[in-house]
């Protein structure tokens, strides 16, 4: 069983201070609380600054005894974290992880993975290669995903919401609907209609 | 070894394993005397049922699983000082090595050998004494009465009930051996009790299973522990002293090659037995031999040969085909052409390919042939075993001069080893003189040499092995006494001879064939005379009282003047003569004795792998039964 007095002690201590912090975590389906939603802001002088990354948490059971597992919902260019599903390839989700530890160091220690990669250890060896070999191409690349994916397309965003506030969806739904599909208006309408 | 045998010789019974080792070892050398006296005049032992109570290989079974272990522990704990936890936590790192303990210890000191297996050795003994009765646990994120909290030795303090979450978890997840500290960072080994006692108040069967995962690292971990691999399994393992390439019997009765954990095979290296034993399995020399030799028929589909002839095969089902090419024809054809058919010439190809097919055929079935015709000799001479019990009740009952009748049973094993020998001999020398495994290792015209060298040592043993068997098969139970005597001297004698060919060939093997190997190392089992050593059962107390105990029982029983042991490498060999030339040495000079041995041994070695030197005397008897051992 998840401990989830603990959880719940995370969740608010982890928000607290999350303006200073730059990372959050949100539950992600109603009130189940093994399903977390966490948002991390990309580290300053790297290529991920200025992008706003979601995370998919899922606790198991043993939590916390056992390590959460945590993926990227962003598309992101980093040789730990893969291109195509966003596996995250970091010790302390594994096999360093520490009931000690919790879901805001972890996502601490991502914020810090996205500053300083790790090519020798990669999740996705077509970054890693490229990171190695030819760096400048890879901050291009990675600041190019950067704007296209983790950026709330900041033109218009608040347009987009308003429009389908319009439609008589909640807005905190909206903003987190348009976060989750990288700010196509239309994939958001067509998830919110889905339910 | 290293000086660390020296240091621990004293308060374990290592001491006393080894001088048994070295004193089996010995036996090779004077093997050929005892088979004189044990002719003459030895009264009492009967090899049927010797269990040696001394070896270098130890069965751990359940019940001394506990004991072995600890014996290992406890070197560490005395050298180090430390406590059994530790010591197991230090152990299980360094895969039950302690010579490796030793060597990390010297090489980097206590702090880092400590601190790389996770051991946290506290001066002080003190809780983090907090005023208050309340502590958070920053897992659970309560507050929780002091009570209910546990310190590791690490210093780190979390609520019982996180601890023992934790070590289910471990459990569960089969990291028993190591269950880290839960902070982050923290390499620290728990402490076996705090988990024993906190799991077992959640779940007792799970900390039962803590318990036998610790017990059985001793053997899973452990380079020199496997377990026997008897099916069903009898639940023992073998320990053993210091020479990984050797062949062990449980005390269940299996037998045992103890690197690859298949049946003996040595003089094979255990990768000639295991290609070998695929070989004869899948039979793919038939196969080969099938496509070289044989052709499908077009019709009912079922191998043709061809016999002679010409070029037109009918198959047994009436349909004519050309063996040139498969297909099916008419039934015209003259001495040139076949009729209704012609097909291209690439014979010449197909020749050659037959060619080589049918070669290594012949050579495989050459080898196997003759490894298999002493596999069935060795197993109907299995049968003499009971004949000659009667052979000698027999004799027994006619005659009441002849009262010795050992040299018939010892002759009867010396057969049964050197058949062994000789049906391996012959695997071995299919890989040692084929292309398989190396080829790159020799020229032919070396190969050559070696394979003469060889089978001229092969032949001799076999001509020896035949006529032992031709007299042991003899009945001479039914001959007058001075037939009987004649028998008895061939007999011996020719015992002495296979024992010594045998011998021989090995340290042909080991030292100009295997030796030589600059590419592959292939290591076997030593011969030994005795045959497949049988393993001693692990005496369940070690201590140092004990052990003079049982010394002095080792006096006694050897005063009580049954087994005799001789000694002296010089002017014993007289085989021929058979007078005996024997001394008998009673226990006061088994020192000096063991130092000529040592002289021996270190001189004129064959084995390549080092050896332990001898140290203290052993004076443990290779022949007491061990029931007399055990007893303490």
């Amino acid at each position: 069983m998840v401990d989830y007095a603990r959880v719940q002690k995370e969740l608010v201590e982890c928000n607290r201070d999350k303006d200073i912090s730059g990372v959050s975590i949100e539950l992600d389906n109603g009130d189940d609380l093994s399903h977390l939603s966490g948002r991390i802001t990309g580290p300053i002088a790297s290529p991920y600054e200025g992008g706003i990354f979601q995370i998919d948490i899922r606790l198991p059971g043993g939590y916390p005894f056992e390590p959460p597992k945590m993926q990227f919902i962003t598309k992101v260019w980093h040789p730990n974290i893969s291109s195509q599903n966003g596996a995250i390839c970091l010790d302390i989700l594994k096999d360093q992880w520490s009931p000690a530890l919790t879901l805001k160091t972890a996502l601490l220690s991502l914020q810090a993975l996205l500053s300083s990669p790790e090519p020798d250890d990669p999740q996705d060896a077509v970054v890693a290669q490229q990171y190695l070999r030819d760096y400048p191409t890879f901050v291009g690349t990675a600041r190019y995903w950067t704007d296209t994916f983790a950026k709330r397309a900041s033109v218009g965003t608040e347009e987009k919401v308003q429009k389908l506030v319009e439609m008589g969806f909640p807005e905190v739904l909206v903003r987190k609907t348009l976060d989750i599909v990288g700010g196509d208006e239309n994939l958001a309408l067509e998830k919110l209609c889905t339910g | 070894m290293s000086d660390f045998t020296y240091l621990s010789s004293s308060d374990d019974d290592d001491n006393y394993n080894y001088s048994d080792y070295k004193q089996h070892e010995d036996e090779d050398d004077d093997e050929d005397e005892e088979e004189l006296h044990d002719g003459f005049e030895n009264d009492d032992d009967d090899e049927w049922n010797t269990s040696s109570s001394s070896s270098s290989s130890q069965v751990i079974t359940k019940e001394s699983l506990l004991a072995a272990q600890r014996e290992d522990l406890r070197r560490v704990m005395d050298m180090l000082n430390l406590s059994e936890q530790h010591a197991r936590t230090l152990l299980i790192h360094h895969r039950w090595d302690v010579q490796k303990v030793l060597a990390v210890l010297v090489e980097k000191g206590k702090d880092r050998l400590y601190a790389e297996a996770g051991v946290t050795v506290l001066d002080r003994k003190c809780l983090t004494s907090q005023s208050s009765s309340e502590v958070t646990c920053i897992i659970c994120m309560e507050d929780i009465s002091v009570e209910e909290v546990t310190e590791m030795d690490c210093g780190h303090c979390f609520c019982n009930n996180c601890w023992t979450e934790h070590f289910i978890v471990k459990i569960n997840e089969g990291q028993s051996r190591r269950i880290r500290c839960m902070a982050h960072k923290c390499h620290a080994v728990c402490d076996e009790a705090v988990i024993r006692n906190l799991v077992s108040a959640r779940d007792p069967d799970l900390a039962e299973r803590f318990e036998r995962f610790l017990l059985e690292s001793y053997i899973e971990d452990n380079r020199m522990v496997k377990w026997c691999p008897s099916v069903p399994h009898c639940g023992n393992a073998i320990r053993v002293e210091d020479d990984q390439y050797c062949e062990v019997e449980c005390t269940c009765g299996k037998q045992f090659c103890f690197g690859c954990s298949s049946e003996a095979h040595s003089p094979c290296s255990c990768l000639m037995w295991e290609l070998w034993t695929k070989k004869c399995k899948d039979e793919s020399e038939t196969v080969n031999w099938m496509t070289a030799h044989t052709k499908p028929c077009p019709k009912c589909h079922k191998p043709v040969e061809k016999n002679g002839g010409c070029n037109l095969v009918s198959c047994i089902c009436g349909q004519p085909f050309c063996w040139l090419c498969g297909g099916a024809t008419g039934r015209d054809h003259t001495w040139t052409s076949i009729s209704g058919h012609s097909c291209g010439r690439y014979k010449e190809d197909q020749n050659q390919k037959a060619e080589r097919a049918k070669r290594d055929l012949y050579r495989y079935m050459h080898y196997h042939n003759r490894y298999k015709a002493h596999i069935d000799s060795f197993k109907l001479e299995s049968k003499l075993k009971e004949s000659t019990q009667n052979k000698i009740s027999i004799l027994e009952g006619k005659d009441t001069t002849l009262r010795d009748f050992s040299w018939v049973t010892n002759g009867l094993y010396r057969l049964f080893r050197s058949r062994r020998v000789l049906s391996y001999s012959y695997a071995f020398a299919y890989y040692m003189f084929g292309d398989d495994l190396f080829r790159d290792e020799m020229t032919k015209a070396e190969r050559e040499i070696k394979q003469n060298l060889f089978e001229d040592q092969q032949q001799q043993l076999e001509s020896n092995v035949e006529k032992l068997s031709k007299y042991l098969g003899e009945n001479y139970e039914l001959y007058d006494k001075g037939k009987v005597m004649e028998i008895r001297m061939q007999v011996i004698n020719l015992s002495v001879i296979t024992d010594k060919l045998c011998k021989k060939m090995y340290e042909c093997i080991e030292n100009d064939l295997l030796g030589s190997l600059q590419l592959a190392t292939h290591n076997i089992a030593p011969y030994k005379s005795k045959g497949v050593e049988k393993a001693s059962e692990f005496p369940i107390w070690s201590t140092k009282a004990n052990i003079a105990d049982s010394h002095d029982l080792t006096h006694n029983t050897k005063i009580d003047g049954v087994t005799v042991e001789s000694n002296g490498p010089s002017g014993t060999q007289n085989n021929e003569s058979g007078s005996s030339t024997r001394k008998h040495t009673n226990n006061g000079s088994g020192g000096s004795s063991k130092k000529q041995r040592a002289d021996y041994e270190s001189g004129c070695s064959t084995r390549k792998r080092g050896r332990r030197e001898p140290h203290g005397d052993g004076l443990f008897d290779l022949n007491l039964p061990a029931e007399v051992l055990d007893k303490s």
